[in-house]
C-alpha cells in the first residue's frame, strides 16, 4: 500500500500534469500567433523609404507630387557621392583599357594581314560603349593573335592580356556591386529602362533595405571545411576587393548615409488590405486575395446557412425518431468528418466536370464546395441553438393558436437566432480559412480583383491559397516575406475576430439565459 | 374593474374545417414537411454523392492497374512514362504523421481535459476555453506557414537544442516523480518502523542516480542529433498534434463531464484522492468518450492537407528506419493537393485517377474512424444511461 | 369531515351563488361548453387519464385538484390538444367543445387553441417586448390595423390588471418583468386572442402570496366572461376562486361538484382523505 504522502504527491503531480498541458497549449498558441502577428503587422506599419512613396505616386497616384519631387531631390543629392565614386571608378577603368587599346593600336601598325585584322577589330571595339564588351573583344583579339604572333608582339600582347584579365575580374566584381546597388537604390543613371517594377525602384521598406545594405557591404560565403557539420556562414567585407580604387569610399557612404539616400519614415499602409499587387507581390497589397476570400466566404454562407438552418429545423422540430432520420444524422456526421481535400476532389469531379457550374475553376464552384464543407457545422450549431430554446416558448405560441410553421418562424427562430448566428460566424471563419477545397475549384495564384458579376465564371486569388503559393512557389520567397506575413496576419486576424465575436455573443446569450 | 361586456368573438372561424379546407390544410402540412425533408435529405445525402463521385473517378485507376501495385509497391513515379504508382510510402507517411500527432495530442489533450473538468476553478476555465477555441479556429494554412517559415528553420538550425529542451521539459519532471514514487513503493516490504525512513532514502537515492543517468544520457543523445532538413515528419507531427488538441480536449472534456457528480462524490466519500478518483472511476467511466476523442483527433490529423503539404518535405519514401521522424515524408492529402495541378490537364489518365483512389482511401479511413467514434459515443451514453 | 373547520376555506361568495350543477350541453347558453365523455389519455401503454366524464359549465371557474402525478396537467393539456407535441401520447374516448369533437378528424387545431387559451405553471413570456408578447396572438389570427392592435393590447393588459404597471414601457423586454407581472402578462397574452375557455395549470405555484392574490383577483374578475379551468395544489385557492371542483385520483375522476359542497361535504372517502391531507 502506498503511503498517504505518496498518494498526495501523486495527486498533486496529477493536477500538475493537467496544468502543464494547458500551459503548454497556451504557450503553443502564443508561439504561433506572436511571430505571425508581430511580423504581419510589419506589412501594414513599417519604415517606408522614399522609393515607396515614389511607387505610390507612380502606381496608385497617391501622395503629393511636389513634396515628393523635393524629397527625391534631397535623396538624389545624398546618393550623388556614390554615383560619383562609380563614375570615377569607371573612368579609371577606361583609362586602363585605353592603355590596352593603345597596345592593340601599336599591334595594328603592322603592315600585313594580321595588322589589318587587328586594326579592324580595334575599330569595332571603339564603337562599343560597354566596358564589359570592350574587354571581351580585346581579350578575344589577344587570344586570336597569340598563336600567330611574332616575338616582337609578345610584349604588347602580354600587356593586353594582363590588363584584360585584371579588368575582367574587376568588371565582374563591379557588376555584382552595381547589381546590389541597383537593388538597394533603384536603377543607376545610364541604365536601360526596365519594365518590371521590381527593377525600376529601390527598396521600398527600410528593413529590406538594411538587408540589401549588408548584402552589398559583405560577401556571404559558406564554409564547408568541417565535413561533419553543416556549412558555416562567413561574411567578408566587399570593400576589401576594391581597396585602393575609387570605389573604396562608396562603401563608407552606403554604410553611413543610407538613411539620407532612402529617407525612411514610419508609415501606416492601411491600403495594403485593398491595393492590388504590383509585379507578383513585390509591391502593392493583397486586395484581390482579400476580395476573393470575401466572395468565397460569402458564397459559402449563402449556400450553407439557409440549407443548414432548414435541415436543423427539420431535425429539431419535425423529424420523428426512426431509421430514416438516424440515417440522415449519420450522414451529416460523416460529412463533418470528410477530409477537406476530398471536398476539393469532389468539387472538381462534380461541380466542374459533371454538372459544369462553370467552364473551369470559379468562385461559384469554390463557394459550393466550401459551403458543403461547413454545412455540417452549421446544421449542428443551428440544431443545438433550436433545441436550446425553452419548450415553454413553443408551448405558449401553440397555445395561442399559432401553427407549427408560425411557431417556428415567429418564436423559435428568433429565440434561437443568437445561437445560430454564433455557429454561423464560427463556420464563416472556417470557410474563410480553408484552403484544400478551393485548390482545384476556385483558386488561382495570380489574378485581378473580380467584379461581382464575374464570380460565376472566373477563378480568383484567395488569401489562404496565396499564402501557400507565395510561401512555397514564388520566385523570390525570401524577398516578400512581409507580404506573406501580412496575408497570414490578415487571414488569422479575420478568423480570430469572427471567433472572438462568436465567443462574445455566446457569453452574452448565456448571461441572458442565466437572467 | 375592467369592463367585461365587450367580448367579441370572431364569428367567422369555425372549429370544424370543411372537407376542402381540411384537405388543403393536410396537403399543405404534408407538402411543407415533404419539402423540409427533401432539403434536409439533400444536405445529408451529399456525403453519399461525395462517396459516389470519388469512387467513380477512382475505378479507372484500379481497373487499369489493379490493387497490388498501389498498396504494396514502394516506387512512386507518377510522372514517368509509363508511370509507376506504388503508394505504400505515402500511406506510411500519412500513418507516421498521424501517429505522431496522436501521441502528442491525446495524452496532452486528455490531461488538459481532466484539468479543465475537475481541477481548475470555474473562473480559470472560462479563460482557458477560448484559448482552445482559438487554437481550433486558426486556419490550417496559417499553421502550415508557421511550420514552414518559423518552425522548420528552427528545427534545421537548432534542432538538437529544440529536442534537448523538449527532453528536459518532458522527461525531467516525469523522472523526478517516478523516482519518488518508486522509492516509496520499493520499501513497502520494510516492516520495521525504525528502518523505514533510512530504507526509503537509500532506495530513492539509488533510483535517483539511475534516473539522473537516464536523463543526462537522453539529453546527450538528443543534443547529438543533427537534423538535415526542418521540413520533416517530426515538424508536421508536432503541428498536427497542436491542431488536433482542441478536438481531443473538448470531446474528452464532454465525456468527463458526462460521467457526473454522483460518481465522483461516491469515490471521494471512500477517501480517495482526486487523482485516484479520476484514474480509477472517472476515466474508466469516460473511456469510451475519450476513445472517441482520440478517433476524432486521428481524423483531424489524417485529413489535414496544408500543413503536411507545406512542411513535410513531400518525399515519397519510407523513412530509414521506418520510425525515423527526422526524414521528410509525403502524405496522401499532400499528394492529392500537389499532383492534381499536373494531372489536371490530362483528365482520363492514371495520373489523375490515382489521386481519386487516394481520396477514396482517405474517405474510407475517415468514414471508419467516424463510425468507431460514433459507436464509442453511443456506448458511453448507454453506459452512463445505466444499462 | 368535522375535523376540518369550514372557516379554513375562505369561500368568497355565498354558496347559494356558487353552487351550480353541470348543465346539459344543449342548455349551454351563448357559449360553447366543454364536455368529456369517457375520455382517456395514454402515454404509450400507460393510461394517465382514465375514462373521465364530466362537463365544464360555461362562464364558471372549475378547479382540478388531486395528488401529484394524478393526470391533472395531462387532462388539461388534452383539452386544447397541447399533448399533440408528445409523440407517445394518444387519446381514447370523446371530448367535446361546443358539441364538436376536439379530436375529430377535421378539427382545426389552431382555431381550437385560439378559442381555448392556456396559462402555464411557469410564466413563459416570449423574449420579445411586452407589446409584442400581447400582440402576438392577434397578429396571428387577424390582420388588424395598428390602432386596433394598440387597443387590443391595452384592453388585454387592463383585463390582466397590468396596464398601469407597464404602460410606460411597452417596448421593454418582457423578461425584465417580475415573476408575478410575467404571469399576468401571459394571462393578458392569452386574453388578447379572445378565447372562450382559459386553461390554467397551477398558474400561481411559482409566485409569492401577493402576486398570487393578484392572479386570484383576476380570475375572480374574469368569471362569467370566460370558462376557466384551473389546476391547483392549493386547496384554499381552489376554495377561494372556483365554483366547481373536480377531484382526480390516479387518472380517474373521483368526484366533481360545487366547491362549497365538495370541501364541506364530500361524497367520496378518497376525496375526504385528500382534502383533509391524509395523502397526496
Ligand atoms: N411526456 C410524458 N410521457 C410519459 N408519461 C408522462 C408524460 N407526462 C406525464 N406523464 C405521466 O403521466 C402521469 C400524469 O402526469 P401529469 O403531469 O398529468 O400529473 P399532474 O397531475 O399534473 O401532476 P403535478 O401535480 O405534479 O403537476 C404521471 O404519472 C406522469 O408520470
Ligand atoms: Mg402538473
Amino acid at each position: 500500500m502506498m503511503r498517504l504522502q505518496t498518494r498526495k504527491l501523486l495527486d498533486r503531480a496529477f493536477a500538475g500534469v493537467g496544468v502543464f498541458a494547458i500551459v503548454l497549449m497556451a504557450l503553443a498558441l502564443i508561439a504561433i500567433l506572436l511571430p505571425i502577428f508581430q511580423r504581419g503587422a510589419g506589412a501594414y506599419v513599417f519604415r517606408a523609404t522614399v522609393e515607396h512613396r515614389r511607387q505610390m505616386l507612380d502606381l496608385f497616384e497617391r501622395g503629393d507630387e511636389d513634396v515628393l519631387v523635393k524629397e527625391m531631390q534631397k535623396a538624389l543629392e545624398a546618393r550623388q557621392p556614390v554615383l560619383e565614386a562609380l563614375a570615377s571608378y569607371r573612368a579609371d577603368q577606361s583609362e586602363r583599357l585605353n592603355e590596352a587599346i593603345g597596345a592593340a593600336d601599336r599591334l595594328a601598325q603592322r603592315d600585313d594581314l594580321l595588322g589589318r585584322r587587328i586594326a579592324r577589330a580595334v575599330e569595332q571595339l571603339r564603337h562599343t560603349a560597354d566596358l564589359r564588351q570592350q574587354i571581351d573583344r580585346l581579350s578575344r583579339i589577344e587570344q586570336l593573335m597569340r598563336p600567330q604572333s611574332t616575338p616582337d608582339m609578345t610584349d604588347d600582347l602580354d600587356l593586353i592580356r594582363d590588363i584584360t584579365s585584371e579588368l575582367e575580374v574587376q568588371a565582374a566584381q563591379y557588376g555584382e556591386l552595381t547589381e546590389r546597388l541597383r537593388q538597394l537604390l533603384g536603377p543607376l543613371p545610364g541604365d536601360e529602362p526596365r519594365i518590371l517594377p521590381r527593377f525600376r525602384y529601390g527598396q521600398a521598406r527600410w528593413d529590406r533595405a538594411l538587408i540589401k545594405q549588408s548584402q552589398l557591404l559583405y560577401i556571404e560565403e559558406w564554409d564547408y571545411s568541417d565535413a561533419s557539420a553543416m556549412g558555416r556562414r562567413v561574411l567578408s567585407p566587399r570593400r576589401d576587393l576594391f581597396a585602393d580604387t575609387a570605389l573604396y569610399p562608396l562603401f563608407e557612404h552606403i554604410e553611413n548615409d543610407l538613411e539620407a539616400m532612402l529617407r525612411p519614415r514610419w508609415t501606416f499602409y492601411g491600403r495594403f488590405l485593398t491595393d492590388h499587387s504590383v509585379d507578383a507581390h513585390f509591391f502593392g497589397g493583397i486586395g484581390p486575395e482579400a476580395l476573393g476570400t470575401f466572395y468565397l466566404t460569402l458564397g459559402a454562407m449563402l449556400f450553407a446557412v439557409p440549407l443548414g438552418i432548414i435541415a436543423a429545423i427539420y431535425f429539431a422540430e419535425y423529424a420523428k425518431p426512426g431509421r430514416t432520420v438516424s440515417f440522415l444524422r449519420s450522414c451529416v456526421s460523416t460529412l463533418a468528418g470528410v477530409p477537406s481535400i476530398v471536398f476539393g476532389l469532389f468539387g472538381l469531379a462534380f461541380f466542374i466536370y459533371t454538372i459544369r457550374v462553370s467552364p473551369g475553376k470559379s468562385v461559384l464552384a469554390g463557394s459550393l464546395t466550401l459551403g458543403l464543407l461547413i454545412l455540417p457545422t452549421v446544421i449542428r450549431a443551428a440544431e443545438e441553438a433550436i433545441l436550446a430554446v425553452p419548450r415553454e416558448y413553443k408551448e405558449a405560441a401553440l397555445a395561442l393558436g399559432a401553427g407549427r410553421w408560425r411557431t417556428v418562424l415567429t418564436v423559435i427562430l428568433p429565440a434561437a437566432l443568437p445561437g445560430i448566428l454564433t455557429g454561423t460566424v464560427i463556420s464563416m471563419g472556417r470557410a474563410a480559412g480553408e484552403t484544400a477545397p478551393i485548390i482545384f475549384t476556385a483558386a488561382v495564384s495570380v489574378g485581378v480583383a473580380l467584379q461581382p458579376t464575374e464570380v460565376f465564371t472566373q477563378a480568383t486569388p484567395a488569401l489562404s491559397w496565396n499564402i501557400y503559393n507565395l510561401a512555397t512557389e514564388h520566385e523570390a520567397v525570401d524577398e516578400i516575406r512581409h507580404v506573406q506575413y501580412g496575408m497570414v496576419t490578415t487571414l488569422v486576424g479575420i478568423v480570430l475576430l469572427l471567433n472572438i465575436a462568436a465567443i462574445w455573443m455566446r457569453a452574452r446569450i448565456s448571461r441572458k439565459l442565466r437572467g | 374593474m375592467v369592463d367585461m361586456g365587450n367580448r367579441n368573438h370572431a364569428p367567422a372561424d369555425d372549429l370544424i374545417l370543411s372537407a376542402r379546407a381540411n384537405f388543403r390544410r393536410k396537403a399543405g402540412a404534408w407538402l411543407g414537411q415533404g419539402i423540409l425533408f427533401a432539403i434536409t435529405s439533400v444536405a445529408a445525402l451529399a456525403v453519399l454523392f461525395i462517396f459516389y463521385f470519388i469512387a467513380r473517378d477512382s475505378i479507372p485507376f484500379f481497373a487499369s492497374r489493379g490493387f497490388a501495385e498501389f498498396f504494396t509497391d514502394t516506387a512512386w513515379y507518377p510522372s514517368r512514362e509509363p508511370g509507376h504508382f506504388g503508394a505504400l510510402p505515402i500511406f506510411v507517411g500519412s500513418g507516421l504523421v498521424t501517429l505522431g500527432a496522436v501521441f502528442l495530442a491525446v495524452p496532452l489533450g486528455v490531461a488538459a481535459a481532466v484539468c479543465l473538468s475537475d481541477v481548475l476553478p470555474f473562473s480559470v476555465r472560462q479563460v482557458v476555453k477560448p484559448i482552445i477555441e482559438i487554437l481550433a479556429a486558426i486556419p490550417s494554412v496559417a499553421y502550415g506557414f508557421f511550420a514552414l517559415v518559423v518552425f522548420a528553420p528552427l528545427l534545421q538550425d537548432a534542432g538538437n537544442k529544440v529536442l534537448m529542451t523538449a527532453w528536459w521539459i518532458l522527461a525531467g519532471p516525469t523522472l523526478l516523480l517516478l523516482v519518488m514514487v518508486l522509492g516509496d513503493l520499493s520499501t513497502t516490504w520494510v516492516k520495521n518502523e525504525k528502518h523505514v525512513r533510512a530504507a526509503r532514502i537509500t532506495a530513492t537515492l539509488l533510483i535517483g542516480c539511475v534516473a539522473a543517468y537516464v536523463l543526462v544520457a537522453g539529453a546527450r543523445f538528443m543534443g547529438a542529433i543533427t537534423i538535415i532538413t526542418g521540413t520533416n515528419a517530426l515538424n508536421v507531427s508536432v503541428i498536427l498534434g497542436i491542431m488536433a488538441l482542441p478536438t481531443v480536449v473538448s470531446v474528452s472534456e464532454d465525456a468527463l463531464q458526462a460521467a457526473g457528480r454522483e460518481l465522483r462524490e461516491g469515490s471521494y466519500a471512500l477517501g480517495a484522492t482526486r487523482a485516484e478518483t479520476l484514474c480509477r472511476t472517472i476515466l474508466p467511466a469516460a473511456s469510451s468518450g475519450i476513445l472517441a476523442a482520440a478517433m476524432l483527433g486521428i481524423m483531424r490529423a489524417l485529413g489535414e492537407t496544408m500543413v503536411v503539404w507545406m512542411a513535410s518535405g513531400n518525399a515519397a519514401q519510407i523513412p530509414e528506419p521506418f520510425f525515423n521522424y527526422l526524414m521528410p515524408i509525403r502524405t496522401l492529402t499532400a499528394t492529392i493537393a500537389g499532383d492534381m495541378g499536373e494531372a489536371d490537364h490530362v483528365t482520363g489518365s492514371d495520373r489523375y485517377h490515382v489521386l481519386f483512389a487516394m481520396g477514396l482511401c482517405l474517405l474510407a479511413f475517415s468514414f471508419i474512424c467516424n463510425l468507431i467514434a460514433e459507436w464509442f459515443v453511443a456506448r458511453q451514453r448507454r453506459k452512463l444511461g445505466g444499462e | 369531515m368535522n375535523n376540518i373547520p369550514t372557516s379554513e376555506f375562505a369561500v368568497r361568495r355565498p354558496p347559494a351563488v356558487s353552487v351550480k350543477t353541470p348543465r346539459n350541453p344543449a342548455q349551454a347558453g351563448n357559449g360553447n361548453q366543454l364536455m368529456a365523455d369517457s375520455f382517456s389519455v395514454y402515454y404509450g401503454p400507460f393510461e394517465a387519464v382514465k375514462k373521465v366524464s364530466c362537463a365544464f359549465p360555461v362562464g364558471e371557474v372549475t378547479a382540478l385538484i388531486g395528488p401529484s402525478g394524478c393526470g391533472k396537467s395531462t387532462f388539461l393539456r388534452a383539452i386544447n390538444r397541447m399533448n399533440d407535441l408528445i409523440p407517445s401520447c394518444h387519446v381514447k374516448g370523446l371530448l367535446y367543445f361546443g358539441g364538436k369533437r376536439i379530436y375529430g378528424p377535421k378539427l382545426d387545431v389552431t382555431v381550437l387553441r385560439r378559442r381555448i387559451g392556456m396559462v402555464f405553471q411557469k410564466p413563459n413570456p416570449f423574449p420579445k417586448s411586452i407589446y409584442d408578447n400581447v400582440a402576438y396572438g392577434p397578429r396571428l389570427h387577424a390582420s388588424c390595423s395598428r390602432r386596433d392592435l394598440d387597443e387590443r393590447v391595452e384592453t388585454s393588459l387592463r383585463k390582466a390588471a397590468l396596464w398601469d404597471e407597464v404602460k410606460d414601457r411597452l417596448q421593454a423586454n418582457a423578461l425584465g418583468l417580475s415573476g408575478g407581472q410575467q404571469q399576468r402578462l401571459c394571462l393578458a397574452r392569452a386574453l388578447a386572442v379572445n378565447p372562450e375557455v382559459l386553461l390554467m395549470d397551477e398558474p400561481t405555484s411559482a409566485l409569492d402570496p401577493k402576486a398570487t392574490a393578484a392572479i386570484e383577483d383576476l380570475i375572480d374578475a374574469l368569471r362569467g366572461a370566460y370558462t376557466i379551468i384551473i389546476v391547483t395544489h392549493n386547496m384554499q385557492q381552489a376554495a377561494r376562486v372556483s365554483d366547481l371542483t373536480a377531484f382526480l385520483y390516479e387518472g380517474s375522476l373521483i368526484e366533481v361538484g360545487a366547491t362549497s359542497q365538495l370541501f364541506t361535504n364530500p361524497k367520496e372517502k378518497r376525496t375526504e382523505d385528500y382534502i383533509t391531507g391524509r395523502f397526496g
